[in-house]
């Protein structure tokens, strides 16, 4: 595939599993987001700004920087959720969100448009059971720990100058971004899931965020 | 105390323009577009095997003309056969049957074909006739779809070519693939065709266009796949058709539920040892349904065949009836043949330079008595077909008679088929010499042939690679009905090998996706101790390629892509052989004792390409006055004509000049000549230059083929280890045995070690002593009693072998796995020796595949 993947691993608990997720989800996307093009009549455009925004979790010893787009944040909300109802209450289990980047490539009339992905991350998820307050009480500061590790991770590897999709053109900024947030614009992704079940068989499930 | 750092950063409402005012001219940014639309392709495999058979096919127009009249040729066969089953009336052709013309009493053709009306109801009435219509309506449709979908996809090729190679469709063909190749490699700076790297290299095209390709030439180098077969009255025999080779690639690559989840990467089940066992049954009940289903559809496909065949050889053999007793490369051969990373037309280009060779050491070994039968026949036949042209040419009327015409017919085709028996007159019996001959373009050859090949089993087996056309033909035509069975019964049985190959030789490169291993030519993982790269390996037995194909696979790959730049080590394998292969052809005779023998080999080489005209001059007066010298001279100046050392070494053509004579001296200056010629415009650029380039490419190879094997020769001392040539299914225990132990064609010593196994440590790390097999029990002398030394089948100790495994718990109750030790493989040493760290394995690593590492 001509694209690029990262794969990502946490152990959590049970309830850690949806503010693991959006912390990294969401620091992946702060990477991924630019203000709203703004195109001018000669060609040029210019970038509004973004804000940002600090998420203390509940849960685990960790706070996250994310977009601060409430519209966004719900897209991402609602596809953990899913995720998490997936995965059954609590249990031992594996799962795995894949945040998928890609453009969109217009074809000639018999063809539909090609979706091609340039990066994909993919957060494999490990849901263990903890017997007594104590131990979560630990885990609670190891995965905070973990969680530091990750986002430094990705900001490492976005830091690496690799291929993004060029900047551009107002007729082509739908094929790149995605342009339906009021206050934010990131590059076209999706989410979709996969859940190992505890016989090793997985199925996916295609949750399309726009 | 409660202060509260509120550290939201909310982005600016205020300002439309999101900019501070009077800054809005400082903030602006220009899109670049994405005017080119070659960036970041999605399926590169399939992007740049169109590139390459967009090459091949010589430009869009003939590719185009090509598929159309596929088509047609589709329907015309079709409804030819219809019609002539239909709509004539064979009664009036044959003159049994009086036309009531009343005009005259010429007989026309139309007057054979049945009306239009009588026609379709015969048709129409006819069941079968329907059936094979609606089915081959259906097949033709299907084509068409796919023919319509090729045309808008190699239209964006063409336009690639066009656009973003600068290359016209007109002017394609003149171009050498490694010069398309060159310019997708550049345009990639600019493009980003490819987004994981910022260059593409050689070997990653290569890699991607014969993606599957090297899986089946490793499969086919390490006997992996059943197309060996032992027939009750025929002998061993090799049967691989196309049939057969569509449904390893149906089963294995592209087929539904097959083992790859698309062109570039295996399914990430088979990349785990943990349940082999269920994936080989998954897999081998799939060859059974695809084995019933071909089954089914033999009858079909028969035909089909038939009909094809009838179709488009009948003209060939009526017009040359000589054709049917040509050879030609088989179907396994080019597998056997093939290096990994070769592209069709550079193994074509090879094998049919060998062709001449080859044809002519067949016919070395044309039977005598056959000879004689032949002659007589020829003779008898030939008389009477001399009287009756002589009849004929007096009074025409003769042809009139019954059966006249098809008599000179038949006796014309009997005379030619006499004479493809009868040997040429000037043909000289040096088997040898030919062998050798023909090795300096394919490559390969088993150890067993060399010194063999005046013998029968040599020439037999010969002949499995060189066919005849009229077997090969034979052949595809029982493909439909031999391929469900080999399926069924033979491929099923090797499913479990299937699967542990897939995953013990499989790499993820990054930039490409899951390539064969095998691939990379990598001498430390695959290198083959007795071919040269012995202290440089650390491959088993059963990670190592046979008959030295890494390490030539390498050479030809270096030579024919000589900007490639290969990790370092290679590059100190590939300069250190180039180095001896100098050393030797320049250096002192004694030890060229071994490249001397093939002096006209060489000399023919140097007569090969045809633009050498200045060369001639020097090789026949060197060749006359100096023997073995001057011919090593030739071929190193001709060597050091080539690419890669014309950007190094102008020393060698000194050295030599120097120590030879006049003669050699007038061939240094004029290959010095050339050098500076060729190296005056940048290397790979005109177009003549490459092509010359290439000439020289191919000779280099095959002086370095021939040195390899002559070395290997050498190395192994008359005693040859081991060949692949009588390797059975591995499955079969004793056999295995046989072949673990190396022993040769003489049998002499069966079980000789390799001889790297006792330099090695040898450790046990699971010392479960496996029941020995009988033909391992005899006396030893030559190794220790180490149980986990000892050879053993594969199945009936399939705890030790599977190191890794799950299922491979040690007595202790530990799950032992040491790195490099494929699962699964053949019966093994106590390979885990090899690196005496070996690490008791924790279950946290059980994430990552065991045999899957990144290369980068």
């Amino acid at each position: 595939m001509n694209c690029r993947s990262e794969v990502l691993e946490v152990s959590v608990e049970g309830r850690q599993v949806d503010e693991a997720m959006l912390a990294l989800l969401h620091t992946i996307l702060l990477h991924r987001s630019t203000g709203k093009f703004h195109y001018k009549k000669e060609g040029t455009y210019s970038i509004g700004t973004v804000g940002t925004q600090d998420i203390d979790c509940d849960y685990i010893d960790f706070s996250f920087v994310r977009v601060s787009s409430d519209e966004l944040d719900r897209v991402i909300r609602k596809a953990v959720g899913e995720f998490k109802d997936a995965m059954g209450n609590g249990t031992d289990g594996m799962g795995q969100i894949s945040l998928e980047f890609y453009q969109k490539k217009k074809s000639r009339w018999p063809f539909s448009d090609e979706c091609i992905p340039w990066e994909v991350w993919s957060i494999k998820v490990n849901v263990v059971n903890l017997a007594n307050e104590q131990e979560r009480q630990i885990c609670r500061e190891k995965v905070g720990e973990k969680l530091g590790e990750k986002v430094i991770n990705i900001v490492e590897v976005i830091n690496q100058h690799e291929y993004l999709p060029k900047m551009p053109t107002q007729s082509e900024v739908d094929n790149v971004f995605d342009t339906s947030l009021k206050d934010v614009q990131p590059y076209l992704y999706k989410i979709t899931f996969q859940i190992t079940d505890t016989l090793g068989t997985s199925k996916t499930t295609w949750f399309c965020a726009y | 105390m409660a202060a509260h750092f509120d550290t939201e950063y909310q982005r600016l409402e205020a300002s439309y323009s999101d900019s501070p005012p009077g800054e809005e001219n400082l903030l602006v940014h220009v899109p670049d577009g994405n005017k080119s639309p070659w960036h970041h392709i999605e399926n590169l495999d399939l992007f740049f095997q169109r590139v390459y058979n967009l090459h091949q096919k010589n430009g869009f127009t003939c590719m185009l003309l090509g598929e159309v009249f596929e088509l047609v040729q589709l329907l015309f066969v079709v409804g030819f056969t219809v019609f002539l089953a239909n709509c004539v009336d064979y009664d009036i052709l044959f003159a049994n049957k009086f036309v009531n013309h009343t005009d005259s009493s010429k007989v026309t053709l139309p007057d054979a074909f049945l009306p239009v009306d009588v026609c379709s109801a015969s048709i129409r009435d006819n069941v079968t006739v329907m059936f094979v219509l609606m089915i081959s309506g259906v097949f033709w449709l299907h084509r068409l779809i796919k023919f319509i979908y090729n045309v808008c996809c190699y239209w964006e090729i063409r336009s690639f070519y066009t656009n973003a190679l600068k290359m016209s469709m007109a002017e394609l063909p003149y171009f050498t693939w490694q010069e398309v190749q060159a310019r997708i490699v550049e345009i990639q700076k600019e493009h980003q065709i490819c987004i994981h790297k910022k260059e593409l290299t050689e070997l990653d095209i290569y890699h991607r266009i014969l993606r599957f390709k090297n899986y089946m030439v490793a499969m086919v180098n390490k006997s992996l796949l059943p197309v060996r077969f032992r027939p009750p009255l025929l002998g061993e025999s090799v049967f691989y058709t196309r049939g057969l080779k569509y449904n390893f690639e149906l089963i294995l690559f592209w087929g539904p539920g097959s083992l790859f989840e698309s062109e570039w990467s295996l399914k990430p089940q088979y990349k785990r040892g943990g349940n082999r066992l269920e994936l080989a049954d998954k897999l081998a009940s799939r060859i059974l349904w695809i084995g019933i289903a071909n089954l089914l559809l033999c009858p079909v496909v028969l035909v089909w065949q038939i009909l094809y065949a009838f179709f488009s050889y009948t003209e060939v053999i009526k017009r040359e009836p000589g054709s049917l007793g040509a050879r030609c490369w088989s179907l396994y051969g080019r597998c056997y043949l093939r290096h990994f990373n070769e592209l069709d037309h550079e193994l074509m280009s090879r094998l049919s330079k060998g062709y001449k060779a080859s044809s002519r050491y067949m016919n070395c070994f044309l039977s005598s008595l056959l000879t004689v039968v032949a002659k007589n026949v020829a003779f008898f036949a030939g008389s009477l077909l001399a009287v009756l042209i002589a009849l004929t040419i007096y009074d025409e009327d003769v042809l009139a008679v019954e059966h006249v015409l098809s008599s000179i017919t038949l006796l014309g085709v009997c005379i030619t088929v006499c004479r493809s028996f009868i040997p040429d007159k000037h043909l000289v019996y040096c088997p040898e010499q030919l062998l050798r001959l023909i090795l300096a373009h394919i490559h390969y050859m088993p150890d067993h042939w060399q010194g063999n090949a005046h013998r029968y089993e040599t020439r037999d087996q010969f002949s499995q690679l060189f066919q005849y056309k009229a077997v090969f033909i034979l052949e595809e035509l029982t493909s439909p009905l031999v391929t469900p069975f080999i399926l069924i019964f033979s491929l099923r049985r090797k499913s479990l090998e299937i699967i542990d190959f897939f995953r013990n030789f499989t790499v993820e490169v990054v930039g490409v996706g899951d390539t064969c291993s095998f691939a990379q030519m990598d001498i430390r993982q695959h290198g083959h101790p007795a071919w040269m790269s012995e202290g440089k390996t650390e491959a088993s037995i059963y990670q190592q390629a046979e008959d030295g194909k890494t390490e030539l696979s390498l050479m030809h790959f270096a030579i024919t892509n000589p900007q490639w730049q290969p990790p370092t080590e290679t590059t100190h394998f590939i300069s250190q052989l180039k180095e001896r292969v100098q050393r030797e052809t320049t250096g002192d005779r004694h030890t060229l004792t071994s490249l001397s023998e093939p002096r006209s080999l060489i000399a023919n080489f140097l007569a090969g390409p045809p633009s050498l005209a200045s060369l001639h001059l020097g090789r026949d007066g060197s060749l006359t006055n100096h023997g073995p010298v001057g011919v090593s001279d030739g071929a190193s100046a001709l060597r050091s004509l080539s690419v890669s050392s014309m950007r190094g070494s102008c020393s060698s053509t000194h050295r030599s000049a120097g120590h030879a004579s006049s003669a050699s001296r007038a061939m240094a200056g004029s290959s010095t000549d050339a050098r500076t010629a060729s190296s005056g415009s940048s290397v790979w650029e005109g177009q003549l230059t490459s092509l010359v380039l290439s000439e020289y490419a191919s000779t280099e190879m095959s002086i370095h083929a021939l040195y390899i094997h002559e070395l290997h020769k050498q190395q192994s001392g008359g005693e040859l280890s081991r060949h692949t040539w009588h390797r059975q299914d591995s499955d079969d225990s004793s056999d295995s045995v046989t072949e673990e132990g190396g022993s040769g064609g003489g049998n002499t010593n069966p079980r000789k070690p390799i001889p790297r196994s006792h330099t090695f440590p040898i450790s046990t790390p699971i010392s479960t002593p496996g029941p020995i097999p009988s033909s391992n029990s005899g006396p030893n002398p030559d190794r220790g009693t180490t149980p986990g030394q000892e050879v053993a089948p594969l199945q009936s100790n399939s705890q030790r072998h599977y190191g890794g495994n799950t299922d491979s718990v040690g007595p202790g109750g530990r799950v032992v796995r040491s790195e490099r030790v494929p699962m699964g493989g053949w019966a093994e040493e106590g390979r885990g020796g090899r690196h005496p760290d070996t690490v008791p394995e924790e279950g946290s690593e059980d994430d990552m595949p065991p045999n899957i590492h990144k290369v980068t």
